[in-house]
Parts: structure tokens; C-alpha cells; sequence
């Protein structure tokens, strides 16, 4: 008897199995062998013969290795032969994609459904990130811009957003310091131009003359500001020109350097022109750079420690962390603390990257809004992998053979994936086309007022990050919706598809995964209807706030005062006598007054005080917001009196004892209930100012942004603290843009030089401003998200129902026919919508309940767990579900049950 | 590839692989058996038309129980060496059932076809 397991075993060798498992597979081979030869001896054969016979089952000498080896590799490539396996898994792709596209084109409704369903969601997804992607993660243009950080001295946290320090603790900051390469200065300024013989009011700035080198940014065209600061100075000798104002302004003038212009009526030489794409979103609207020049406010700006007003950047030294920064800033404010008690006992060095700084706002809103548009693309792809799966069952029988004749499972995988990823691709190139457009529109919603703070916004043109995105997307989308359809392929059922045609009743697990699909996509539209739902009630609860004036029929605008014409107060209040009276006597107009700050548009000065009797610490003194205001300014705007009287001619002239009007919450913060009427306080900025006696008590009014609390405010008579640069507020009959004319006219009238600055109605302000912004933006972007997702969900439910009513169309014959009534009908169909609908209702509430509180920041008078929201939305979707399931039902109910037996 | 006698055309291999795991199914469908009484049925049963070679036939039993479709186990007889027998899983007979069905599906198709038209 031959010993055949040596043979065997040497033929194995190349497959270095385990010696366990390479000893059986010869034993068995072997007892095969052996049958054989006995065989063939029994049959007359000689030794030699049989064994020759036998050896040949063998066949060549690596044919049983090259065929275990396939066996390993089956889980990867079931189908392919070895030592083909690269051009057969391309040429088998080739092939499943052209078969993909055969049957797409075959069936055309799916195919127009499922493509427009993965363009929205991938379209609108796309939109949102490239508003992201500018906005968070594209780089700022500056050198290193990780490195930037800007400081501030706040007192409190709620002073942080104003961003300020005085010129003399910059000074001793940039002195002192050795963890930063270097800091730098800024403020806004504005310089009246003349353009096509219109006079109009340039925004610009005033910047440290290491403004531009600290950001590491170098002009395209001429140079720098030359390092020779000159604060002193009354004008500017040299200004750099942002590239957008060279190109409109002057036409884009190559040789613009060395050229003169005129601000106001001062000869200003152009010394550069900034890089195309260089931006600095806090004074994004900025046309014209000049250096740091404080003039006739020398004494006050540079001077005074307490005058918070120059915003200061740095750049961290080379290694150094913003820990180790902050640190050695500390030490700092402790030592300029000690040495300058009265400004600076108080205050803190806050220390913010100036990337945190500038999306800082705006960062809560976008990441909500990308958070709800992923949501609506999962609804998306539950939604085609629902329609992938009907069409895989309906497919079965096509399946079903092409297993029998031996496709591996592998290879309908490819090929349901190879739709899929089709399906998405081409939603993909869709929705790129509406992302393009959407992204538009996106920035086109933001006011302009604030696109001037985001004005990277406007720089959301397709990059290689969008694209890479979209890809991304576009290959997980197509995965995500396709696994679904695959997994019903892996888990074995395939041969089951053909016996599915037939049977009777619903059920399975197909049905099971269609129904968690629908079960999911009404969960996830519950999310972005409550999340919808709380942003509308916020916008609507911010937009009904008593703001504690008369907000519809006022004109708002400022005037500037030249220097050159008006130098003291007493010049300033003869214009405004002037200017007020001229504008009173015009027909529409009912009253006109004016302020330091028009409300709601943010920022303003405070102020250190200490009432009469009420010694405080020095440097400790309570501080809050100060108002110059005229005597016709409540008036106007409708602030009403509590207790006391306005400011009048009379009595709150720049003569008279000085006075204060303050706020109830003032009243509140610092009077501890005592009678504020007669009590007095002085500002602690000098030594010699005088005490003013409080002579009325106002309402609060939501000052900087409609959102704000009541914030402490105290008002003192124009006369007695007049200004330059002066705000009016005019109340009109009716439509207050009708009176800019007459506005413009009084204001030529009584000084030809100078015209409206900024215009706007309140209703203007409001609708622009950064608070209404926050709310409106994802209020109609959500809401258009949920009201997409609702309408997907709808879909899925009433397509799951549709379908099951027609695979159940013998069960209701049979129970028609033996004497179910139609009401009975209805209720089974109903029942079997309701309960999905059911389950995705809870799980929607309770992924909304966790999911919502991350909207926080944007939430206004509502909370993240709204009862009434959740209700509301809830039954909205149970609604339109019934609606969904309601159609198939109608159908099911008027099954035949004649026909519907016949059927079979 | 597992079967000497086929080629490399992807419907063709697929055709056949199919019809050989469809064979090997069906035999071991009633009772379990070994790996040379299912070669020697094959071939007695198809007169000696389909043989299945060593090199092929293992694999080709070891791919099916990989994938869970036979279940192979060691059985010692008295007087006999082990032998290793294959059985049907309940997975195994599902897509015995569906292959068959398949198959007979595409007999009759092709039958429809091949039929003479108006007969």
C-alpha cells in the first residue's frame, strides 16, 4: 500500500497552513487516495497501474495549493481567480458599473428620485461647509496666524466683548514684555472723501505704525508705514489702500504709489496698496490704512490710563504658549495695578486668539446649522436606502439566478454598491451645482453690517477642501445608503427574495430594516422640527421684546463735525440748535433728538463714579454704561419717565448745575432702594469733576443688542457733555426713509460740508443686527432643513406603507372575505404607520431633548426643552405621518377580495 | 481556479462553480457523506459525463464549509480508517433551496427560448 500523505503534504507545503490543520486536509486526501487505488486493484488493475491512475487525481503539481489558496481568500475576493485577482477586480468593477448604469436607466422614477433626494442633502451640506470652512477652518492670511492673539482689560466678563486698553498700558505691555515678538494697535477712524464730487465718509483706520508687520503682512504694492511714530500728529501724512478700494477707487493705478489724496481737506500721501487678499474682519468695511495719530486728544487718549479704547493684537514670541503669555501678562497688570491703583486696581489682562475672537460669534450658529444639515442627509440616504431595498426585493429573482448560476455574494455586493455609489455620485455633481448657488444665497442672507465683520464669508468659492469634502460625502453617502441593501444581500436571504414574491403576509427581516429605516428618519426629522421649531421661538420672542422704546417711524443717521470748522462744545451745541430746529419745522417730522450711542447698535462708553457719601476703594469704583444725551432724546424714542422730569433748555444747560437722568436699573445696582431723585454722584476720570445731582428716573431700554439684559445706565444733558461726532434719532409721521431728504437738505442748509452718516430706520437696525441675525439665520435655515426632513420622512413612511399594502394585498382579501369591514381594513394599515410612527417619535424627543441643548447660545426666551415646542412639533409630524399612511390605507380598503385571491 | 475543467469567462466560471456547489449540495442533502463517495456519485450519476478531480473537489468542499453551507466531521466505523463526513447545515439547505429554484427557473428559461416558436 502506497504511503500517500508525503505527496500530499509536498504540495501543500506553499501554503504554510497550521501542521493541525495541514495533517487533516492530508489524512482526508489521503483515505481518498486509498479508496481510489483499492478500487482500481478490485477492478483488475495491476499495483503500478492504480497507483499511476491515483496520482493523477492530483494533477499537476500545484494545483491543490493553488485552489486551498483560493479557498483562504474567499471572505476577500470570493470569485476572482488567484494570480488574476488585480485586472478581474477592475475588469469586474468596469463591468458592475456598467451594469449599474444599464439598470438605473432602466428604471428612470427611482433613479430621478433617488439622485434629486442625495443632491439636496449633499448639496445643502456642501453649502453649509464652505460657509464653515470659511469661517473655522480656513487660515486666516497672516503669517503664522496660530500665533495672533489680542488683549484686553476688562473689569468683568461682560465688559470683554468691547476689546479695549488705554494707550499707556499698550505702552507699558509692549515695554515689558518678552513672551511676544510683538504687539500692536488699533482703532477705527473715518475720513470724509470726496468721490465724484460727492462727498462721502470713508471708513478707515488708525493703526500702530507695527500693525501691518506684527500680522506679517507686506503690501503688494510700495511699503509699510515707516517705523517713526508720530502720535502727536494732528493728520495723517501717509495712508496704505486696501486692494478693493485701489481697484474701485482709482482704477487700479499701478503707479498709485507716491500719489496724493485728500481726506478731510488734508493732502494724504498713498505710500502702498495692501495684498488682494489681505482682510481684518474687526474693521472688515476699513478702505484706508493710516498711522496712529491723536491730535488735539492727545493729552486724553495717550494719556489717560483709564480711557479704554485702543484694541491691541500680539504675536506670541517664538515657542512661547499662550499659558506662559498669560502668565507673564499677569504679573504685569499686578505690577501696573499696584503703580496705578485708581485705573487699574480692578482689571484683569484677557488674552483671546484672534481667530476666537472674530468667528467667536458667529462659530455657535454655523456648527448648529452643519449639525442639522448632517441630519437631513441622513434622512436622505435612509430614505434612497429604503427605495434601494424595495428595489432589491423587487429584484430578487434577478438576484436569486445569478446566485444559483454562482455569482458569489461578494459580487452582488459590488454590484448594489456600484448603483449606490452611482446614485450618489451623480447627486453629488447635483448638489455641488446647488451648493454653488446655495452658498450664495447663504451669504447673500448675512446683513451687510455684519458681513463686514465676516468678510472671510465672502471668500467661499469651491477649494480643494470643499472638494475633498464633497468627495468624502459623496463615498459615505453612497456606502450608507447602499449597506443597507448589501447587509439584505450578506445576511443570506437572497434565495429568499423569490419565495418573498409570493408570500401572503408582511415581515421579515427586510421589513424589519425598512421599518427602522422609517423609524429613524421621523426621529431625525423630530430633532430638526424641535430644533426648527425653538430658533422660530426665539426669533419671534427676541422680535416681541418690549425693547423699552417705540421702535417703527425713526430715522437714525450721524453727523460729523469737522475739526477744522468746530473746535469746542459751544460750537457743537450751535449746531445742533441750528441743525434740530431747521429739521422740526419740516412737515413728517414729530420730533428729533439726539444721543452718544443710537440703541441696539452696540459698543459705547462707560463710566467710574462714586454716589455722594458713599466712599469706595480707589480703583474699585462702580462703573457703567454713560449716554450724552439731548433734551428731546426720551422724548423721541419714547422712553418713559418714572420719577422725576426730563432734561430741559432751561434747567440742563451748559451753564447750569450739572444733572443726570438714570435708568431703573441703575436706580437698582446702586441706590439699594433709596430715592435717587436728589442724589448725586461724581465721575472718578479726574479729580475735579464735579458732583451732578440725579434729577429723573427713565425705564431701561435694551441698549447694545435687543438680546441684552437691562443693563445700569446713566444719561447726561448734550449741553453739558457735547460731542463731534453726534447721533440723531428723528421720529417721523409715518415712514421715517421718506425724511433723509429733508434731512440732507436741513443739514446743507445749515453747513454745506457736511452730510448723513450711516442712514438706517430702527426697523433697519434691528433686522441687521447681530442678535436678530443669530436667530433669523438658523430660524429659516433649520426650518427649511426640518421642512425637507419632514417631507423625506413622509416620503419613506408613505412609500413603506404603500408597499406593504401591496405585499398584504391577499392577507386583506382573506380578511375581507371572511368578514373583516373596511373600518377594520384602515385600522391595520393606520396601525401599522402608527406604531412606526410611534417609535420614532420617542426616540426623536429623546435624541431632541439631549440634542437642542447644544443650541443654547442661540436660544432667547425659550428653553432647550420647550414643552409646548416639543407638542407642537411632535403632533405636527404625527399629522402629516397619518396623512402618509392615510393614502395606502384608502387603497387597502378597497381590495377586492375576489381579485385579491385570484392573484396567487 | 477550483474547476480544472472550466474556464475563465466570468459567467461561464460563475455558471458551472454554481452548478458544482448546486451537485455537491443535492448529494449530501439526504444523508452526510464523505468526500470520495461524492465524487463517485457524481460520476456514476451523470455516467461518468462530470468527474470531480482530488485537486478540486476538497477545495471546493472546504469553500462550503467555510461558508457555513456543510459542516464536515471526523466519524471512525468499526473495522474502517476515519473518514471525514459532510452534512447540510440549515443554512446549506436554504440556499440548496433557492439555488435549485434558481436553476430550474433557468432550465425552464432557457427551454422557453430554445423551445420552437408556435409549437
Amino acid at each position: 500500500m502506497p504511503d500517500w500523505k508525503p505527496e500530499i503534504v509536498r504540495r501543500l507545503a506553499s501554503l504554510h497552513l497550521a501542521p493541525a490543520r495541514e495533517g487533516e486536509i492530508a489524512d482526508e486526501i489521503a483515505q481518498h487516495l486509498e479508496d481510489r487505488y483499492e478500487e482500481l486493484l478490485a477492478s483488475g488493475l495491476t499495483g503500478d497501474q492504480a497507483f499511476s491512475t491515483t496520482i493523477e487525481e492530483l494533477k499537476d503539481s500545484d494545483l491543490l495549493a493553488r485552489s486551498l489558496r483560493s479557498v483562504a481568500k474567499e471572505k476577500y475576493s470570493e470569485s476572482v481567480p488567484s494570480g488574476q485577482v488585480t485586472r478581474s477586480f477592475f475588469a469586474g468593477l468596469a463591468q458592475d458599473v456598467r451594469f449599474a448604469v444599464r439598470m438605473l436607466r432602466k428604471s428612470p422614477g427611482f433613479t430621478i428620485v433617488a439622485v434629486l433626494t442625495l443632491a439636496l442633502g449633499i448639496g445643502a451640506n456642501t453649502a453649509i461647509f464652505s460657509v464653515l470652512y470659511a469661517a473655522l477652518l480656513r487660515p486666516l492670511p497672516y503669517m503664522q496666524p496660530n500665533r495672533l492673539v489680542t488683549l484686553s482689560e476688562p473689569r468683568s466678563v461682560a465688559q470683554d466683548p468691547y476689546w479695549d486698553s488705554s494707550y499707556p498700558d499698550y505702552q507699558d505691555w509692549a515695554k515689558q514684555s518678552k513672551t511676544f515678538a510683538s504687539m500692536a494697535g488699533f482703532s477705527n477712524d473715518a475720513f470724509v472723501f470726496r468721490s465724484n464730487s460727492e462727498l462721502r465718509l470713508l471708513p478707515g483706520a488708525q493703526v500702530t505704525t507695527n500693525f501691518f508687520s506684527t500680522l506679517g503682512v507686506t503690501p503688494m504694492l510700495g511699503n509699510n508705514f515707516p517705523a517713526d511714530e508720530d502720535i502727536a500728529a494732528k493728520e495723517p501724512k501717509v495712508a496704505l489702500l486696501t486692494y478693493g478700494f485701489w481697484r474701485d477707487q482709482f482704477g487700479g493705478d499701478p503707479n498709485i504709489v507716491g500719489r496724493s489724496i485728500e481726506l478731510d481737506n488734508t493732502s494724504v500721501t498713498i505710500i502702498g496698496v495692501l495684498p488682494r487678499n489681505f482682510e481684518f474682519p474687526p474693521l472688515g468695511n476699513t478702505k484706508i490704512w493710516v498711522p496712529l495719530h491723536l491730535g488735539a486728544d492727545l493729552a486724553d487718549l495717550a494719556q489717560r490710563r483709564s480711557l479704554r479704547w485702543l484694541r491691541v493684537i500680539g504675536r506670541l514670541g517664538p515657542g512661547v504658549t499662550p499659558t506662559t503669555a498669560q502668565t507673564e501678562m499677569d504679573g504685569i497688570n499686578a505690577r501696573l495695578a499696584a503703580a496705578y491703583p485708581q485705573a487699574n486696581a480692578d482689571i484683569h489682562i484677557h488674552m483671546l486668539s484672534l481667530r476666537e475672537r472674530v468667528v467667536g460669534q458667529v462659530q455657535p450658529v454655523l456648527l448648529i446649522l452643519f449639525g442639522a444639515v448632517g441630519f437631513v442627509l441622513l434622512i436622505a440616504c435612509a430614505n434612497v436606502a429604503n427605495l434601494m431595498i424595495v428595489r432589491a426585493a423587487s429584484r430578487g429573482r434577478e438576484f436569486a439566478i445569478r446566485v444559483a448560476l454562482g455569482a458569489s455574494r461578494g459580487r452582488l455586493i459590488m454590484q448594489v454598491l456600484a448603483e449606490s455609489l452611482l446614485l450618489s455620485i451623480a447627486g453629488a455633481a447635483l448638489g455641488f451645482l446647488g451648493a454653488f448657488w446655495g452658498t450664495r444665497l447663504l451669504i447673500a442672507a448675512i446683513p451687510d453690517q455684519l458681513l463686514y465683520s465676516m468678510p472671510f464669508l465672502r471668500d467661499t468659492q469651491p477649494n480643494a477642501a470643499i472638494v475633498t469634502f464633497l468627495c468624502g460625502l459623496t463615498v459615505l453617502t453612497g456606502i450608507l445608503f447602499g449597506l443597507a441593501p448589501a447587509l439584505q444581500l450578506l445576511s443570506g436571504k437572497v434565495g429568499d427574495a423569490l419565495k418573498e414574491e409570493t408570500r401572503v403576509t408582511a415581515g421579515g427581516s427586510h421589513t424589519r430594516l425598512r421599518d427602522a429605516l422609517v423609524v429613524i428618519e421621523i426621529a431625525f426629522s423630530l430633532v430638526l422640527l424641535a430644533g426648527a421649531g425653538l430658533a422660530v421661538e426665539s426669533l419671534s420672542a427676541l422680535l416681541r421684546r418690549d425693547p423699552g422704546f417705540q421702535t417703527h417711524n425713526l430715522l437714525t443717521f450721524a453727523v460729523n463735525l469737522p475739526d477744522a470748522s468746530y473746535t469746542k462744545d459751544p460750537d457743537y451745541i450751535r449746531f445742533d440748535t441750528e441743525f434740530t430746529s431747521r429739521l422740526r419745522g419740516e412737515p413728517g417730522v414729530v420730533s428729533i433728538g439726539n444721543t452718544s450711542i443710537i440703541p441696539l447698535t452696540g459698543g459705547g462708553n462707560t463710566v467710574r463714579f462714586v454716589i455722594r457719601g458713599e466712599p469706595v476703594e480707589v480703583g474699585k469704583e462702580d462703573e457703567s454704561d454713560i449716554r450724552d444725551v439731548s433734551v428731546d432724546y426720551f422724548s423721541t424714542l419714547k422712553i418713559p419717565l418714572i420719577e422725576g422730569r426730563y432734561f430741559n433748555d432751561e434747567a440742563d444747560s451748559a451753564t447750569a448745575p450739572k444733572h443726570a437722568i438714570v435708568n431703573q436699573a441703575w436706580a437698582k445696582a446702586y441706590l439699594h432702594g433709596q430715592d435717587p431723585i436728589g442724589k448725586s454722584f461724581r465721575f472718578t476720570l479726574s479729580a475735579t469733576q464735579p458732583y451732578r445731582e440725579i434729577v429723573g428716573v427713565v425705564g431701561n431700554i435694551a441698549d447694545a443688542q435687543l438680546d441684552s439684559h437691562d443693563e445700569a445706565a446713566l444719561y447726561v444733558p448734550f449741553d453739558q457733555d457735547a460731542n463731534s461726532y453726534i447721533n440723531y434719532v428723528v421720529r417721523g409721521a409715518g415712514n421715517p426713509a421718506v425724511l433723509l431728504g429733508e434731512v440732507r437738505d436741513a443739514l446743507t442748509q445749515t453747513d454745506p460740508q457736511l452730510f448723513p452718516i450711516i442712514p438706517l430706520t430702527m426697523e433697519q437696525i434691528i433686522q441687521q443686527s447681530p442678535s436678530v441675525f443669530m436667530r433669523r439665520y438658523p430660524s429659516y435655515l433649520i426650518g427649511s432643513f426640518a421642512m425637507l426632513a419632514l417631507l423625506l420622512a413622509s416620503i419613506g413612511l408613505y412609500g413603506l406603507i404603500s408597499y406593504s399594502v401591496s405585499q398584504r394585498t391577499r392577507e386583506i382579501g382573506i380578511r375581507v372575505a371572511l368578514g373583516a369591514q373596511r373600518s377594520d381594513v384602515m385600522r391595520l394599515v393606520l396601525g401599522q404607520g402608527a406604531k412606526l410612527t410611534a417609535i420614532g417619535l420617542i426616540v426623536g424627543i429623546a435624541a431632541a431633548l439631549g440634542l437642542t441643548r447644544l443650541m443654547g447660545s442661540i436660544l432667547y426666551g425659550v428653553t432647550a426643552t420647550d414643552p409646548l415646542t416639543f407638542i407642537l412639533v411632535a403632533a405636527l409630524l404625527a399629522l402629516v405621518a397619518l396623512a402618509a399612511s392615510y393614502i395606502p390605507a384608502r387603497r387597502a380598503m378597497r381590495v377586492d377580495p375576489m381579485v385579491a385571491l385570484r392573484y396567487e | 481556479m477550483g474547476n480544472p475543467y472550466m474556464d475563465n469567462t466570468t459567467h461561464e466560471g460563475e455558471w458551472k462553480r454554481g452548478s458544482a456547489e448546486l451537485l455537491i449540495l443535492s448529494l449530501v442533502e439526504a444523508r452526510p457523506r464523505h468526500g470520495y463517495e461524492i465524487s463517485k456519485l457524481i460520476e456514476q450519476r451523470s455516467g461518468g459525463k462530470v468527474r470531480f478531480h482530488v485537486a478540486s473537489l476538497y477545495p471546493l468542499l472546504y469553500r462550503l464549509e467555510q461558508r457555513g453551507w456543510i459542516q464536515g466531521r471526523w466519524v471512525e466505523k468499526s473495522g474502517q480508517r476515519r473518514r471525514r463526513y459532510y452534512r447540510l447545515t440549515r443554512h446549506g439547505r436554504k440556499v440548496l433551496a433557492s439555488q435549485l429554484r434558481g436553476w430550474r427557473e433557468f432550465v425552464a428559461g432557457i427551454n422557453r427560448i430554445t423551445e420552437p416558436e408556435n409549437a
